[in-house]
């Protein structure tokens, strides 16, 4: 796996909100079928991380690569670049005027050009498979936070991306809609999905990761497999931050 | 994260990537030029037509110009004044009336607001001007203008009104009256406060559509500040100068109307409800 | 004077004037939807002299006087040897002042799309073109309909400024004053006409757009 081109790499990426050094120096890379966590106290950059990916936050030095290719700046290429890599919000971002069915036939129909028969049977297995079949015909107001969350998720999957990127994907969402969405990543980890997944939700991290990456101020400040993470961290930044979620 | 601090239309847009910059700087120098060209183009129009000279702009350099202007602009104010007083409490008596149980009264008041809605102030004033005193009564001027602006004032502000009711949570209603409250004094101790608190910015956007009714107060020869420009302008031979100057006075003022509601909106985070936004039927 | 005499005198002159202010009215929206269009593009384009003419526009005909614009139109712009017919002048201030407002109704539904969705589309890989054809453009029309059928009145109501000017044939308001002037037995009967036929077109506009706004609102 090691002498594989990495499906997504950082290297030296920095950047500036004005005075602020939001990301210093990152360096990381993301093998096939690996699933990172990023986890960090908020302000740390993870987000941002997690969204220079698909260029929705700019640099201002280092490189981003996807599958040793450099992140593309601007126009068809960026687009086609986009479209290769999923992206889940966590505030679902659903179109308010689509169906659920046309939220996730519009990019492949759009993008890649299938044609619409098909690309609808394919949308209706995936919202099958998120278990929101029978509401492909409502508006995203009518859905559930869960429910409408799971069709972002489809949505992604509709491109059949080489990688997924989750942006905190469960925490605009109710207590008891969090598993619901859980389990759909927990599968898509399963069948061997490259993930990056900024999230709070320790259990998921500890159960389907593969690494552990603790940022903090912009820097990352150790990584690990979840185990050698949540057991031994070693800095106090990352030990602080685990008592802090944990309640001690 | 920093898109969410900025505006909607620069969202639109991802940050700009080599070739994007160059295009936007090659389109922003293109437009610079288009509007440097059109800006001369207008002056040199006032110019060759001879509307530069001092003798069309030299008596705003008087003290005495102004003067008679400020004049026009107070008597603007007191006819804005009363008529968005008078507005006021038509307007919270027509939405009463529009959400009275009594079907009857319902009805009624719903035609009255509608037809205030549906037709043009310079009707309004006509029917004032002319109308009324082939019946024998002669009002002086200033109720003439006043009232017209009046009442299609209210007809709008009704529909504030009554948006702003619907805006107090059922919940208060159903409380109060579960406390003992009558319905009656439900909407007066309870209710209708906080409703006035919500449509407080959209009162003030209103008068912007005040203010400018007002300016067809030279139908009925009321002097204001409209009414005084036109004196100036038979006094100086100066149509363009006193009309454009008169033109931006009104902007102004309207622009500083309208951006105090906004702040106030934004203060109380209400919205602001205007005809634009209201439902048409 | 009772409306059937009134009918028998001035009935010609009604259908002229009901037709001069629909048509007016008509052709006055349709030209301010496509001139908001061409403003709100100014408006959101990344270019800042664009926007900041755009803007400039929209402040000054959402705030200036009917009336105030309307003079300069008619009476000072022949000073600088632009001249145009009466009712082209009344035509072009209502035009102006609606198009301002229409370009307001148009940013509104866009900032109403919010950036997350825009995110969104990029992010399955559309491009700006598309994201602006699929996604900003078509809410912003929906959400423009009802703000659109309000301002289709208040242009109606805004054509009245045709009675400052000296039209021929006269629109709804102008023939009241006209008629008022004339026949001084006339009474309350020309201006209740007048009144009914723009209150009257004034409900009938609102339903319609009531109806169409229900099967294009979108529910957010």
């Amino acid at each position: 796996m090691a002498d594989q081109i990495p499906v997504i790499e950082l290297q030296h990426v920095d950047k500036h909100y004005g005075k602020l050094h939001v990301l210093r120096d990152i360096n990381l890379s993301v093998h096939k079928g690996e699933v990172l966590v990023l986890i960090g106290p908020s302000g740390s950059g993870k987000s941002t991380l997690c969204r220079t990916i698909n260029r929705l936050e700019t640099i201002d030095s280092g490189q981003i690569l996807i599958e040793g290719k450099e992140l593309p700046q601007e126009g068809r290429e960026l687009a086609q670049m986009r479209a290769e890599i999923g992206m889940v919000f966590q505030s679902f971002n659903l179109f308010a005027h689509k169906t659920i069915l046309q939220n996730v036939t519009l990019g492949p129909i759009e993008v890649l050009k299938t044609p619409k028969n098909i690309a609808e049977a394919e949308a209706m297995e995936l919202l099958d498979r998120v278990g929101v079949a029978e509401q492909a015909h409502k508006v995203p107001a009518q859905l559930s936070g869960g429910q409408q969350q799971r069709v972002a998720i489809a949505r992604s999957l509709a491109m059949h991306p080489k990688a997924m990127l989750f942006d905190e994907p469960t925490s605009a969402l109710d207590p008891e809609m969090i598993n619901e969405v859980l389990e759909v990543m927990v599968e898509l980890a399963r069948e061997g999905m490259t993930m990056v997944v900024v999230t709070h939700e320790m259990n998921f991290a500890r159960r389907v990761s593969n690494r552990v990456v603790f940022m903090a101020d912009g820097q990352i400040v150790e990584e690990g497999t979840p185990d050698e993470f949540f057991d031994h961290p070693k800095s106090d930044r990352a030990k602080d931050f685990l008592d802090s979620i944990r309640g001690h | 994260m920093s898109a969410h601090a900025t505006s909607m239309r620069d969202a639109l847009y991802e940050a700009p990537g080599p070739r994007t910059r160059r295009l936007t700087i090659i389109g922003t120098t293109i437009s610079m030029i288009l509007v440097a060209i059109g800006l001369a183009l207008v002056v040199r129009q006032f110019y060759v037509t001879g509307q530069l000279d001092a003798k069309y702009w030299s008596f705003f350099a008087e003290w005495s110009t102004w003067r008679y202007l400020l004049k026009g602009f107070v008597g603007t104010l007191e006819v804005a004044a009363m008529a968005a007083a008078i507005s006021l409490v038509l307007g919270i008596l027509l939405m009463l009336g529009r959400i009275s149980s009594n079907r009857l009264l319902a009805i009624v008041t719903r035609i009255i607001i509608d037809f205030f809605r549906g037709v043009p102030s310079l009707l309004l004033i006509y029917f004032f001007y002319l109308v009324i005193p082939q019946y024998g009564i002669r009002l002086p001027s200033f109720w003439m203008i006043t009232l017209p602006v009046a009442l299609a004032a209210s007809g709008v502000l009704a529909e504030v009104f009554r948006a702003g009711v619907n805006a107090v949570p059922k919940g208060q209603t159903e409380a109060a009256l579960s406390i003992g409250l009558t319905p009656g004094k439900t909407m007066r101790k309870i209710v209708l406060p906080q409703a006035l608190r919500i449509v407080v910015p959209s009162l003030i956007s209103q008068l912007v559509v005040v203010v400018k009714d007002t300016t067809v107060a030279y139908v009925v020869s009321y002097p204001d500040l409209m009414q005084n420009a036109r004196v100036l302008i038979s006094n100086h031979d100066s149509v363009v100068s006193m009309y454009l100057v008169a033109a931006v006075i009104y902007i102004l003022i309207n622009f500083a109307i309208n951006q105090l509601s906004i702040y106030m909106a934004r203060r109380s985070g209400t919205p602001i409800i205007s005809r634009t936004t209201e439902n048409p039927t | 004077m009772g409306y059937a005499e009134l009918i028998a005198e001035y009935g010609d002159k009604y259908l002229h004037a009901i037709w001069e202010t629909l048509s007016m009215t008509a052709v006055c929206f349709a030209v301010a939807m496509v001139l908001s269009i061409l403003i709100t593009v100014m408006r959101v384009s990344p270019i800042k002299p664009l926007r900041i003419v755009g803007d400039i526009y929209v402040q000054i005909f959402r705030n200036i006087p009917g009336v105030a614009l309307l003079v300069i139109v008619a009476y000072a712009l022949p000073n600088l040897k632009i001249a145009l017919p009466w009712k082209t002048c009344v035509e072009v201030t209502v035009i102006l002042l609606a198009s301002a407002f229409g370009s307001e109704n148009f940013m509104t539904g866009i900032n109403a799309i919010g950036v997350g969705q825009i995110e969104a589309a990029r992010s399955i890989g559309l491009t700006f073109g598309q994201t602006m054809m699929k996604v900003v453009i078509p809410q912003a029309l929906r959400s423009a309909v009802l703000p659109m059928t309000n301002l289709l009145i208040a242009t109606m109501l805004t054509t009245a400024l045709g009675s400052q000017v000296p039209l021929n044939p006269q629109e709804l308001t102008g023939l009241v004053s006209y008629i008022t002037t004339r026949s001084t037995g006339a009474g309350i009967v020309p201006f209740v006409i007048s009144a009914l036929c723009y209150a009257g077109s004034a409900v009938l506009i609102g339903m319609v757009g009531n109806s169409i706004d229900k099967k294009v609102r979108i529910m957010r």
